[in-house]
């Protein structure tokens, strides 16, 4: 293989005359992390309602929470990015279509509601395991003191569970920040994208994917760090992994 | 207080647990139901406070007829306290909140006014010092006088019990007894369900023995102990004193 290294290209100035190959790649190491928190908290919210409903005694909730994440977790994100992108303007009224595509930063809107749903479908079949985890008598417990069901869910239930459910939602939080690189594809800006403008302007592919990698690995090693710590914080004495 | 008449619950449309049950519990009364396991004892006493619905007849607490859509089941069953056979205390709430969460989320009362309940009935069942533990942390018995505890922090006008001793250890069934006796000494209306033999004839006045979803026999202490009439409750009263 002929192939000339040349690991100092990160501070050579970049043709887009925002600063170094460096600064590029940080930029996009910026909009990856703003996209992955958007979409996390989209996820989290939406998946932790979807999932309650799966849990529910009403069939209606039932039902709409079973549509709704075969719909958003049998359909790859690649294509769930490119109906909202470019399907659904056409699809709404002209007016309401021009608007969207008008829209400064779509890439980032869409792929932050793109992936946080497509994302949520996950988090409520963690949420809705976790829930039905429990023992029966908590939630009877519960409603014999008189608690209303949306107390029963967010005094009884739903503390227990997402202790319980908090391993997998990390690693659900770690998709969250990979599967943002696929937004690529709809001109976001954010690190993987970075990385290969880095690519072709210097044709220093190694050096330009070797650098993403590291940096996808730190933020991810971030959040598994953090996450460690807020497992130890809430964990309940004696129960589960408490001490 | 609490009236049952005629009640008929199925599960699903082909099990029928419950078969025409009437019978009632006078204020200040001490009800205990026995029976084999499979009898719908716990079905019956769970149908007193709606945690499990009821599809014929009707049952009033208070002159409240709990089947009855229009009648507010939260704020009747926070005057009905539950104590069940695997206590149910909340695993991530101190033993203090435990008691505090309902009398504030549903009674509305101030925090310091729950404390000061909390640990008044927490001495009564001499668990003061375990105030600030976590449920996981306390023994089987001590749980289950929590669990008590709990309840009595509403201020119920009666009070249901689920085998409050089934899952103890045998060293610690008397620890709960005891409360349980206590509290009926103290005039509390309570219906037991229950295996303890010793219990019914310490404080019942009545004992209600259920086979098959039916209520085979509902006397007063003294004749059903002494001349069951029935050769079901002499057959399972045989079984469970020959020992």
């Amino acid at each position: 293989m002929n192939y000339h290294w040349n690991w100092h290209i990160f501070f050579e100035p970049s043709p887009n005359g925002t600063g170094t190959y460096l600064d590029m790649l940080l930029s996009g190491l910026m909009v990856t992390i703003v996209t992955s928190l958007a979409a996390w908290v989209i996820a989290l919210a939406t998946g932790a309602i979807v999932g309650v409903m799966r849990t529910l005694p009403s069939k209606v909730a039932n039902f709409f929470g079973f549509c709704y994440v075969e719909f958003f977790r049998n359909m790859p994100l690649l294509v769930q990015l490119f109906l909202w992108f470019f399907v659904l303007p056409e699809l709404l009224p002209h007016a309401w279509g021009l608007w969207l595509k008008q829209l400064p930063n779509a890439p980032f809107y869409t792929a932050a509601i793109g992936t946080g749903l497509f994302m949520s479908a996950r988090v409520a079949e963690q949420t809705r395991a976790g829930i039905n985890s429990l023992p029966r008598g908590q939630k009877m417990a519960a409603t014999a003191l008189g608690l209303r069901t949306a107390q029963v869910y967010r005094y009884v239930l739903l503390p227990i569970s997402f202790r319980i459910i908090l391993p997998p939602l990390t690693s659900e939080f770690l998709s969250t920040i990979k599967n943002t690189s696929v937004a690529l594809t709809i001109g976001l800006i954010e690190l993987t994208a970075e990385a290969r403008a880095m690519q072709e302007f210097s044709f220093q592919v190694f050096e330009a994917f070797t650098a993403a990698t590291v940096l996808y690995l730190l933020i991810n090693i971030v959040v598994v760090i953090a996450m460690h710590f807020v497992e130890r914080r809430v964990a309940i004495p004696g129960y589960i992994s408490g001490k | 207080m609490i009236e049952i008449s005629h009640v008929d619950k199925w599960y699903g449309t082909t099990f029928q647990a419950l078969k025409d049950c009437t019978t009632s519990v006078a204020k200040g009364e001490v009800v205990v139901v026995c029976g084999p396991s499979g009898s719908g004892k716990s079905t019956l006493i769970k149908c007193v406070n709606v945690l499990e619905p009821f599809q014929k007849g009707t049952i009033t607490v208070d002159g409240v007829s709990v089947g009855d859509p229009r009648t507010n089941l939260p704020k009747l069953r926070a005057r009905v306290g539950m104590v069940f056979q695997h206590f149910e205390l909340f695993p991530h709430l101190r033993i203090i909140d435990n008691l505090c969460l309902a009398q504030e989320k549903v009674l509305g009362r101030p925090h310091a006014d729950a404390i000061a309940k909390a640990s008044k009935l927490l001495d009564r069942v001499g668990l003061k010092d375990h105030a600030e533990k976590y449920p996981a942390q306390l023994s089987g018995g001590q749980q289950q006088r929590v669990a008590i505890a709990r309840a009595l922090a509403m201020d119920p006008i009666a009070m249901l019990f689920d085998e409050p001793t089934s899952a103890l250890d045998p060293e610690m069934i008397s620890e709960v007894l005891d409360v349980m006796v206590d509290l009926a000494r103290d005039g509390m209306t309570m219906m037991v369900v229950t295996h303890e033999m010793g219990f019914a004839s310490k404080v019942a006045n009545r004992v209600i023995f259920m086979d098959q979803g039916e209520v085979v026999e509902d006397a007063i202490k003294t004749d059903f102990f002494d001349k069951p009439r029935s050769e079901r409750a002499q057959k399972f009263l045989s079984k469970i004193l020959s020992h």
